[in-house]
């Protein structure tokens, strides 16, 4: 049941958070019916498990559905993916400068003083062009569709954060410590969400999937029996910005 | 270290003269490691001293003369497989991944008040050798220096600090005369 509300909300938008214009950010909206998910509940089986042994393959794709229709507070899902991946240790860098996974963008209309709050983190797009850009092979995408940055060969020369329409990379830049066992991250290179690969490769949700109380589910978008695909077939999902066509694999419900 | 210190001759001077004193054992060093079993046992009190922490008697996935020449190829196991293609066996079929955290896992040692030492202390696993060898180690600019639990789980050292006493009965450090004496061990170069 798709429900277009675009009338509601024709008007000026304004954005705080992002400065660029979101006209093309809003463009519909999905009423989504009310399915709940105990916090932490495994809402993932994919048909082409893989052991630790194997390869991640292209059967599978993982994605991230946010329903932001729900009354969530988004920086619940910020400190948790802070805490998972050990971000927040800058002492020296401007605060624009800290990194930062996952970025909650407000959307106000002028008009109707409608408003939405989305957590936008990197997309993980099927056809990235943070990758494509990269020269040294550094930013990849993983068969089963997670990008993110091999700090080893990143040179930090920043074109995947210009290239990146989603502004979801960030630069170290201050020598770091206290990292994260799971998370190796340093000065000098670029970095952005990667979809927790540690914890799902050890057949865990995302952390900001766990802490979302339900809001965003997990899943792969490959398998038509996932919850995720089975949820987007019934109820639909918008891309942000799908007219790039880079295929996001995060859908969104409510935008 | 001595290494980046003798490029320096045109900048400073008084470096060079420490780095040429240095320059033999600099040479020493990357014999031990190169496994060339030369080392002067004449220059004893001289130097820096290795420091390898006692061991629990358990081994890791290698014995520990081919560890200490694999471990580097060692590490690409994670750094090719793992990240790149997603593969998280265990090394050992089970309790060992092969990877560097579990490497800090291990091998990480305790100081006198039961902290886990960093990698800015000359007593961490990986800079004992590593200072010795004048081999800089880039890993902890961005992995982690020291587990984040207890580090137990597997454990090589006895987490109790730095102890030679199985290497030399009653001494706290190691000359280059003792290294001359482990050095054998080391197998030989075969590049
Ligand atoms: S959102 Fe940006 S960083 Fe993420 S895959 Fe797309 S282009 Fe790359
Ligand atoms: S900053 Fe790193 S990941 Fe980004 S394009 Fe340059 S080398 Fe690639």
């Amino acid at each position: 049941m798709t429900i277009n509300i675009e009338n509601e909300k024709k008007g000026a938008m304004t954005t705080t958070n992002v400065e660029s214009s979101r006209r093309n950010f809003i463009f519909g909206s999905v009423a989504a019916a009310g399915l709940t998910v105990a916090p932490g509940m495994m809402l993932y089986q994919t048909a082409n498990a893989r052991s630790q042994s194997e390869k991640a393959t292209s059967k599978v794709r993982w994605g991230m559905l946010v329903d932001t229709t729900k009354d969530v507070d988004w920086n619940k899902c910020v400190d948790a993916c802070n805490n998972e991946h050990g971000l927040g240790n800058e002492h020296k860098s401007r605060d624009d400068q800290k990194t930062q996974y996952i970025r909650v963008v407000d959307v106000k209309n002028k008009g109707t003083g409608y408003s939405i709050s989305l957590p936008v983190m990197c997309q993980h797009c099927e056809k990235p062009p943070c990758v494509d850009v990269c020269p040294t092979g550094a930013s990849m995408k993983r068969p089963d569709g997670i990008v993110l940055v091999d700090r080893h060969r990143c040179i930090g020369c920043r074109y995947c954060m210009m290239a990146c329409p989603y502004k979801a990379r960030s630069f170290v830049h201050e020598v770091l410590s206290d990292q994260k066992e799971n998370t190796p991250r340093g000065k000098g290179c670029v970095e952005s969400c990667n979809m927790c690969v540690n914890r799902i490769d050890n057949g865990q949700e995302p952390a900001c999937v766990e802490a979302s109380d339900g809001a965003i589910i997990f899943g792969d978008l490959n398998n038509p029996e996932s919850p995720i695909s089975k949820i987007l077939a019934k109820h639909g999902g918008k891309q942000i910005r799908a007219d790039l066509k880079l295929n996001p694999g995060v859908h969104y419900q409510g935008i | 270290m001595w290494l980046h210190l003798n490029f320096n001759f045109g900048f400073n001077s008084s470096f060079v003269s420490k780095s040429l004193k240095k320059l033999p054992l600099t040479v020493a060093g990357l014999a031990f490691i190169a496994g060339i079993n030369t080392v002067n046992a004449n220059q004893d009190g001289l130097g820096p001293k290795i420091t390898i922490p006692e061991s629990s008697g358990e081994s890791c996935i290698l014995p520990s003369a081919e560890m200490r020449r694999q471990h580097p190829d060692l590490l690409k196991h994670d750094r090719i497989q793992t990240l790149r293609e997603g593969v998280r066996a265990k090394a050992d079929g089970g309790k060992l991944d092969g990877s560097l955290k579990q490497c800090v896992n291990c091998h990480a040692i305790k100081d006198a008040s039961s902290k886990f030492v960093r990698i800015d202390n000359d007593q961490h696993f990986c800079v004992s050798c590593h200072k010795y060898a004048a081999v800089s180690i880039d890993c902890f600019q961005c992995h982690r220096d020291i587990p984040e639990g207890d580090g137990e789980f597997h454990a090589l050292t006895n987490h109790k600090g730095i102890n030679y006493s199985n290497i030399v009965p009653g001494t706290s450090s190691l000359t280059i005369k003792d290294m001359a004496n482990i050095a054998p061990e080391v197998i030989s170069d075969d590049n």
